[in-house]
């Protein structure tokens, strides 16, 4: 369904939606957060992207599985503890962090499923916001099958234009938002929609970086376990978990005990947002560590997200926000990196 | 209710044995569910056990699936939970989530002779394959075990080693001469290669420190054995055991899930990150 | 003007003679302009080697870092390891060599004058100017930068774009080296820290607030840490295991190990977390101020360290970094030291 809303009655409809959490780009310091808000009357001029993407809201950095702590026998009492039940609007979800949120859910809803990461899910509301201009100066997303239009993972689509927002309502999850104030949408023109279509050309034609040749890839990094490759572009790694945690995709979590009390014992089992990047995430307590340098950290990563998960998902791991690149302290560039890797092939 | 993958089920310890004293010290525990709770496993599977304040250890099985009134794990003392382990006492309660893992292909291998390789610690996995190989004799052929530690005092087992003598072949080892052993000395590798085990129709289980599977396969391939005659089993680092935590993958994959048995033939293709 | 090729020079002669088994210093990034740290073993590689405003790194670092991995090889290249140093990273090297972390002659340093300006700070260039856009940035006169936008040059006065530490340096040029490049020229700090003197007159409450509201997005990614030349202890406070596990580590050794914070990023634990790195910086701390550029999250780590260097002037009379000889600040015991602090 295609709808559209003038810009000034944004803010009419947001008030509408009462009955759920609303989250949207808050300016903190130097960038943006998804941070909870009461009200949103636009989207500011200079809002680019999130700093820490939407998996925040699915997979918080933090979630408690369950208490323990010692009944009156002496033995141990467990309380399952559930993402409250909240639903939750987040508006301003860029299409990187949306297409980010199906591939979270190949891994959190498949087999097994994880029933954190699906209760919260089935209560986030994602209403993204296209990207003209282009967030981001590392943006690669074209060359990942994904597009600065792109619909993967959200429900409701708004494009800025002149005087108006394009609404593209994508689920059932999207109409319930939309009939909280149906009289503020109306059916798109004609020229409204050759107006969305013009500018979804403009921001496709913008990207500066992108890897040549995506398809190549997999194969090539199959044979590349031992390139000298990741010993030279991992040199000036600094270990931190800027590239994964601020990753749409990285959910790598450590499960550790949290006591309030040692007698009588209390305490929370959580889950917590760990890297692949840290040096102690694989060493087993002997001491051996299957991983122990930074190249064999860095080519996990480029790994798991570019062969590892094709095998297991046959989709590509990284959603081409350029977070890891922008944000990297030292200028490690996944971009080039892969790139790098494709003409290995060529 | 939905399913919380997470959520331990709770366990008494209703047995613990010292296996191995000193600096490396084993300890063999029985356990039980609380409530008349099952838990069905294969052989090969683990299951993670939990000392609530401390956190989870993966520990192999090594009872078999067979016997329904506990659960074996003999743990070596390593870190910070199976340190709390070796200090509870009996009557404790602990967590036990599982079970996980892919488990050994025991119905392939019927009709066959099973020779199990192990070494220290890494007679585990592989006592859970034997009790049970035991228990439905008809369904094998010969069985034979290889079995070595530093020391003697290291070896675990050794009440059942002794009367397992009774009905299969035993080769016992450790690593250096001490006064009064009069069995092999030298390393478990060694000892197989002189003990000349057939590939005809057999199946090699391989389980301990990673430098003993690599002779041992070795030695195993130089005595005519195919890659996929030989098994092993993998140990990573694991945290959730469903294959989501990002933690234990040898390439695509999660050891928790895919693995941890493996047949050499399928492991040589994985990347080597264990 | 530091000459680039004089360094270069420099670099090829000492690979050439085979004097060091490496030469840590800065070339041109992936993402153009931007310069990224890079180690130089081979003498035809030396003219990837770059010298201009963006090279913020402290590549101490990586002395460090590979100090650490000769402990872990069999037969370590004894060799030396040139480094380029500015003023606050050869600072850095002192303070490694006041607590012997390294011997002097292990590193073979090309101390580089920041020249009366210092390094730009990127997010302040960016919301002047959009990144893809510049294709060079330079050193201009009187500590002005300029950066060449489409064929056009833009200077830039050194109070918009340079980074904080380096508008409050009072001395951008090397102060241990073994090869000088460009010119000392002392210069005026802008201001000492008014970061610090905002903080300073806030009431204890307000202060409490602020401190909270920054640190409760720390994510717990631990740039900071990670990029610190000063935090290079192997078992450190905040980590749930301790990397110093050998063979003969006992399972009750590593039990014992104290968790004295949790991994969880909560304010709680941010705040012990981040109060524990400074506290184990005072006196040790350079201000070579990577800790705040790398911090994804924007938290101005720096004020923390920039307090506790105003405490211990205050205090002690004492710079850290400055002579490697001196004794370093908390192992040295003076009867004239105040202790009014003690009730």
């Amino acid at each position: 369904m295609e709808k559209v809303l003038k810009k000034s009655d944004l803010g009419q409809w947001v008030a509408r939606l009462k009955d759920f959490d609303l989250y949207g780009p808050v300016r903190e310091n130097n960038h943006w957060e998804f941070n909870q808000i009461s009200q949103l009357a636009n989207f500011p001029e200079d809002y680019t992207q999130v700093n820490v993407p939407l998996k925040k809201i699915l997979l918080p950095n933090r979630e408690v599985l369950f208490q323990f702590e010692d009944n009156r026998n002496g033995g141990p009492y467990l309380q399952e503890v559930l993402p409250e039940e909240r639903e939750v609007v987040v508006f301003g979800v860029r299409p990187c962090d949306a297409r980010g949120i199906v591939l979270l859910e190949k891994v959190f809803s498949s087999e097994i499923p994880d029933i954190y990461f699906e209760r919260r899910r089935q209560q986030v509301y994602v209403v993204g916001l296209s990207c003209y201009p282009l967030p981001g100066e590392n943006c690669f997303c074209l060359s990942l099958g994904g597009g600065p239009f792109s619909t993967k993972g959200m429900d409701i689509l708004l494009t800025k234009m002149q005087s108006k927002y394009f609404v593209e309502v994508l689920t059932p999850k999207g109409e319930k938002l939309i009939k909280a104030a149906p009289e503020y949408f109306f059916n798109p023109t004609d020229k409204d929609q050759q107006e969305r279509q013009q500018l979804e050309r403009k921001a496709r034609a913008m990207f500066t970086r992108q890897i040549e040749g995506v398809e190549k890839i997999w194969p090539v990094l199959s044979q590349m376990f031992e390139s000298p490759l990741w010993r030279e572009e991992s040199y000036r790694c600094l270990k931190c978990g800027i590239c994964t945690y601020l990753c749409p995709t990285c959910h790598c979590f450590d499960i550790t005990d949290e006591i309030s009390s040692t007698a009588p014992l209390q305490g929370k089992r959580v889950r917590v947002w760990d890297t692949c990047q840290f040096p102690d995430f694989t060493m087993h307590s002997s001491g051996h560590n299957p991983r122990p340098d930074k190249a064999s950290r860095l080519r996990q990563r480029i790994m798991h997200k570019f062969l590892y998960f094709v095998e297991t998902f046959g989709d590509i791991m990284c959603t081409g926000c350029g977070r890891c690149v922008s944000k990297c302290p030292v200028g490690i560039d996944i971009i080039d990196i892969l790139n790098k890797v494709a003409s290995h092939g060529a | 209710m939905e399913h919380n993958p997470y959520l331990p089920q709770l366990a008494r310890i209703i047995s613990i044995k010292e296996e191995v004293g000193g600096a490396r010290p084993i300890k063999t525990f029985h356990l039980e569910l609380l409530n008349g709770h099952r838990f069905d496993f294969r052989c090969g599977q683990c299951a993670m056990i939990s000392v609530f304040g401390k956190g989870e250890s993966m520990i192999s099985i090594s009872s078999s699936p067979l016997i329904k009134e506990y659960l074996q794990f003999s743990i070596l003392k390593m870190g910070r939970v199976t340190t709390a382990l070796h200090e509870m006492e009996e009557g404790s309660i602990v967590g036990l989530r599982g079970p996980y893992g892919n488990g050994f292909p025991l119905e392939e291998w019927k009709g066959k002779n099973l020779i199990f390789i192990g070494g220290g610690i890494g007679l585990a996995p592989i006592w859970s394959v034997l009790q049970t190989a035991l228990r439905q004799r008809d369904d094998f052929g010969q069985l034979t075990l290889f079995y070595g530690a530093r020391t003697s005092q290291d070896l675990v087992f050794k009440d059942e080693l002794k009367k397992l003598k009774e009905t299969i072949p035993v080769y016992l080892s450790i690593d250096v001469k001490e006064p009064g052993w009069n069995e092999y000395v030298g390393f478990v590798p060694q000892n197989v290669l002189d003990k000349k085990p057939s590939p005809e129709k057999a199946i090699a289980i391989t389980c301990g420190p990673p430098i003993m599977i690599k002779f041992v396969i070795k030695g195993l391939q130089e005595l005519g054995f195919q890659d996929d005659q030989i098994f092993t089993t993998v140990e990573n680092k694991m945290k959730c055991g469903i294959g989501k935590c990002g933690r234990c993958n040898i390439g695509h994959h999660y050891v928790c899930k895919d693995g941890p048995v493996y047949s050499w033939a399928r492991l040589k293709t994985l990347p080597q990150e264990y | 003007m530091v000459e680039v090729e004089k360094i270069r020079e420099e670099a090829r002669r000492l690979l050439q003679e085979g004097q060091v088994r490496g030469v840590i210093g800065y070339v041109r990034g992936p993402q153009g302009v931007w310069a990224v740290p890079a180690m130089i073993r081979n003498p035809e590689d030396v003219d990837r080697l770059v010298w201009n405003p963006t090279c913020v790194h402290n590549l101490v670092l990586f002395v460090v870092e590979e100090k650490k991995e000769q402990a872990r090889q069999k037969e370590p290249d004894k060799r030396p390891l040139a480094v380029v140093v500015k003023g606050c990273d050869s600072r850095a090297i002192n303070v490694l060599l006041q607590e012997k972390f390294i011997e002097r002659e292990e590193v073979i340093l090309l101390g580089v004058s920041c020249e009366n300006s210092g390094v730009v700070d990127k997010k302040k260039l960016l919301n002047l100017v959009p990144s893809q856009k510049i294709e060079e940035i330079v050193y201009g006169n009187n500590g002005h930068i300029v950066a060449v936008i489409d064929g056009e040059r833009r200077v830039f006065p050194p109070e918009e774009v340079l980074a904080d530490r380096c508008l409050e340096c009072q001395a951008n040029f090397p102060v241990v080296y073994d090869h000088f490049f460009g010119e000392k020229i002392k210069k005026e700090a802008i201001n000492t820290s008014p970061g610090v003197d905002k903080i300073e007159k806030m009431r204890l409450e307000e202060r409490r607030r602020f401190w909270e509201e920054e640190l409760s997005r720390c994510l717990r990614c631990y740039a900071c840490r990670s990029v610190c030349p000063m935090c290079y202890c192997t078992e450190c406070v905040v980590d749930p295991i301790s990397f110093a596990v050998e063979p003969t580590t006992t399972a009750e050794e590593k039990a014992k190990k104290i968790k004295w914070i949790e991994k969880s990023p909560l304010l709680s634990e941010n705040f012990v977390y981040h109060l524990v790195r400074a506290i184990h910086l005072a006196g040790r701390c350079v201000d070579c101020g990577e800790c705040e550029r790398v911090c994804p999250e924007d938290i101005p780590i720096r004020l923390l360290n920039k307090k506790l260097e105003r405490e211990a002037w205050r205090l002690f009379n004492y710079v850290a970094g400055m002579d490697s000889q001196a004794p370093s600040l908390f192992s040295t015991f003076k009867e004239t030291d105040p202790e009014d602090f003690i009730r």
